[in-house]
């Protein structure tokens, strides 16, 4: 056991340092906000799916969930994440980029005035310091029960580390920690799969006990299940979860489009988007596959398990010996780490960028609003400390954390795609439209008591499309300069990408600052159409080969 | 003013690439190191050596790469 404690502590101790090597290269906000812009592609892509991968939203909460209801919460990973990262990456992001933005809200605050964008901004200021606190707890939880350590100083060092490469080196350290987090989470927790399949058989094996010996029903092996399903009825996952939640989360969470703000170029930003949709379908193999496997092991070990959510932590322990448990622990809290650095730096420059400097403290120095990122980076980390204790145990603040998420994302895509698809929204609309939507997702959740998230989100979605439409031709048309550029129907229209570029320069459209360099077509092989349809063919054959 | 106080793209692309070899190199050295490979069972020890195994090499490549962008970017 000493060997996984010195591994761990070399692995954190090594991010530690390398985090304030990095920070000697930041200078100004551009630089600590978004990287200098310098990301490439395949940074983008380890970064994009380490912050979508965390204790919360990974490996202990959807692999307890894959113990207890199946293969069914594979479609977070073989269906709906691909699907949102590959339409976010072509639909989404050129505009985001394009428009030199530093957070969502901003772009929402060009397209549709200010109201919207503070709504926007404090809604998702408030969800990310409850989500930081709740990383924090579980990491700390996870690594009480399996190393026997103390709860407050495990969370300390974690806050430590990763605080410190966060708050000196902004993104730029953050995407490259992500990156590190990426190749360790995909090559040292992947071994548990193969491991797992020898010692039941195989994918035939597994089911071959499970459905014939054991007589589980067929739909735990059902990665869209039936209407009646209690979990996840497969066409609500579809309508309400694939179109909504996950395209919401992926094209509106500031965390996940920050990376891509960074990048060096609009391709790079767009390819990169959705190429992570490839480590994001490995990641069911990496704890949703094993954990519909683990039953079978428990049974055979003898071991009893309590709770769901703490499967997953019972199973490396007795499975992997020393040395190897010590690298795989590490690949856990790689996924918790690389969570908290997206958010908290997320966090901070939505309350430099969104509020801040907005609303408080204008028109100072570029070297003010860097200082004061740091600043607010330190703060965010304290506060999230100081709700560790409560954020689990007190029902409402988890509760307020869910009901933001549920009155945000369906209300949110439905102005969102009004915002690039219909040139005639306007900010009256889209302001009207997203407070009926919110306010409807809450009414289903608390009024009628609907418990399905997708079904909320997908009703407070559609309410919130027509309700701006209507207001928004009842209402002035939005003036030139809300729309050009910021709209799929502006004047250079039917095509994404790199054409456009080019048609709107021949036209002289300054659109944004678009070097030279970007205007090269990349070689057939990085190619994002191609890259879009192969992933996408190979959702289709595992959702055949898995049903 | 503040266009000259900026960051240089390919220096902090060349900064994380060197960090991320290292860590990954010094990582997989220590796991390698650490662990009781020899009582392993065979099925375990094989894909524990191909992780470690490729996690050291991503590191190296990361690192070499990283020393050829930086002495680049130094030069010029």
């Amino acid at each position: 056991m000493w060997s996984d404690f010195i591994i761990i502590g070399i692995y954190l101790a090594l991010m530690f340092v390398a985090g304030i090597f990095f920070s000697r290269n930041i200078k100004n906000t551009a630089d600590y906000f978004l990287a200098a812009r310098s990301a490439p592609w395949f940074w983008i892509m380890g970064s994009v799916w380490a912050t979508n991968i965390g204790f919360l939203h990974g490996y202990l909460a959807h692999g307890g969930a894959a113990y207890e209801w199946g293969l069914i919460q594979a479609n977070f990973e073989w269906f709906q994440g691909p699907f949102g990262y590959i339409l976010t990456g072509i639909f989404f992001i050129a505009f985001y980029w394009r428009a030199s933005i530093y957070t969502v809200p901003q772009f929402l605050e060009r397209r549709y005035g200010s109201g919207l964008s503070v709504v926007y901004s404090l809604a998702w200021i408030v969800i990310f310091i409850v989500t930081i606190a709740a990383e924090f707890y579980l990491g700390g939880i996870f690594l009480k029960n399996i190393l026997h350590i103390p709860f407050w100083p495990t969370v300390l060092v974690l806050a430590t580390v990763v605080g410190t490469y966060t708050l000196l080196g902004g993104l730029g350290a953050a995407i490259m920690m992500e990156f590190v987090q990426f190749i360790i989470m995909i090559l040292g927790t992947m071994p548990l799969l193969f491991i797992l399949l020898h010692m039941v058989g195989g994918i035939f094996g597994l089911k071959e006990v499970m459905l014939t010996q054991w007589g589980i029903s067929p739909q735990y092996f059902t990665v869209l299940p039936d209407l009646h399903h209690p979990y996840g009825p497969g066409p609500w996952i579809i309508l309400g979860q694939c179109f909504v939640v996950t395209l919401g989360w992926c094209a509106g969470h500031q965390s996940m489009v920050q990376r891509n703000l960074g990048a060096r170029s609009i391709y790079d930003a767009k390819f990169g988007y959705v190429v992570a949709a490839i480590p994001k379908t490995l990641g069911a193999f990496l704890y949703s596959v094993p954990m519909v496997a683990a039953p079978i092991i428990f049974a055979r070990s003898g071991i009893f398990v309590e709770r769901a959510d703490a499967s997953y932590g019972k199973l490396i322990l007795n499975l992997l010996p020393s040395g190897m448990l010590g690298l795989f622990i590490a690949g856990l809290l790689s996924a918790g780490l690389s969570s908290i650095s997206s958010v908290l730096n997320s966090t901070s420059t939505m309350i430099v960028k969104d509020i801040y400097e907005r609303f408080l403290v204008r028109g100072r120095s570029d070297h003010h609003y860097f200082i004061a990122g740091r600043i607010a980076t330190f703060g965010i980390i304290a506060a999230s400390l100081l709700l560790v204790p409560v954020v689990l145990k007190v029902y409402l603040i988890m509760w307020l954390e869910q009901t933001l998420i549920a009155m945000v994302l369906g209300p949110f895509m439905g102005v969102l795609m009004l915002a690039i698809f219909w040139r005639r929204t306007n900010a009256t609309g889209s302001l009207v439209g997203f407070i009926t939507g919110g306010i409807f997702a809450i009414f289903l959740q608390q009024g009628l008591g609907v418990r399905v998230f997708f079904q909320i989100s997908w009703w407070s979605f559609v309410l919130t499309f027509f309700v701006t439409m209507v207001v928004s031709l009842l209402t002035e048309k939005p003036r030139l300069e809300q729309v050009e550029g910021m709209t799929w129907d502006s004047d250079f229209r039917s095509k994404v990408g790199l054409i456009l570029e080019e048609r709107a320069e021949k036209k002289g459209i300054k659109v944004t600052e678009i070097s030279r360099g970007d205007l090269r077509r990349p070689p057939w092989y990085l190619n994002i159409k191609y890259w879009a349809t192969a992933i996408l063919l190979l959702q289709i054959v595992l959702l055949l080969f898995f049903g | 003013m503040e266009e000259r106080r900026r960051a240089d793209p390919k220096m902090i692309i060349a900064v994380q690439m060197l960090s991320i070899g290292v860590i990954l190199f010094i990582l997989g050295l220590t796991v390698s190191l650490l662990s009781p490979v020899s009582r392993m069972e065979p099925y375990i020890r094989m894909t524990f050596l191909i992780s470690v195994g490729s996690i050291l090499l991503v590191g190296i490549l990361f690192s070499i790469g990283g020393i050829i962008r930086y002495k680049r970017v130094k030069r010029r």
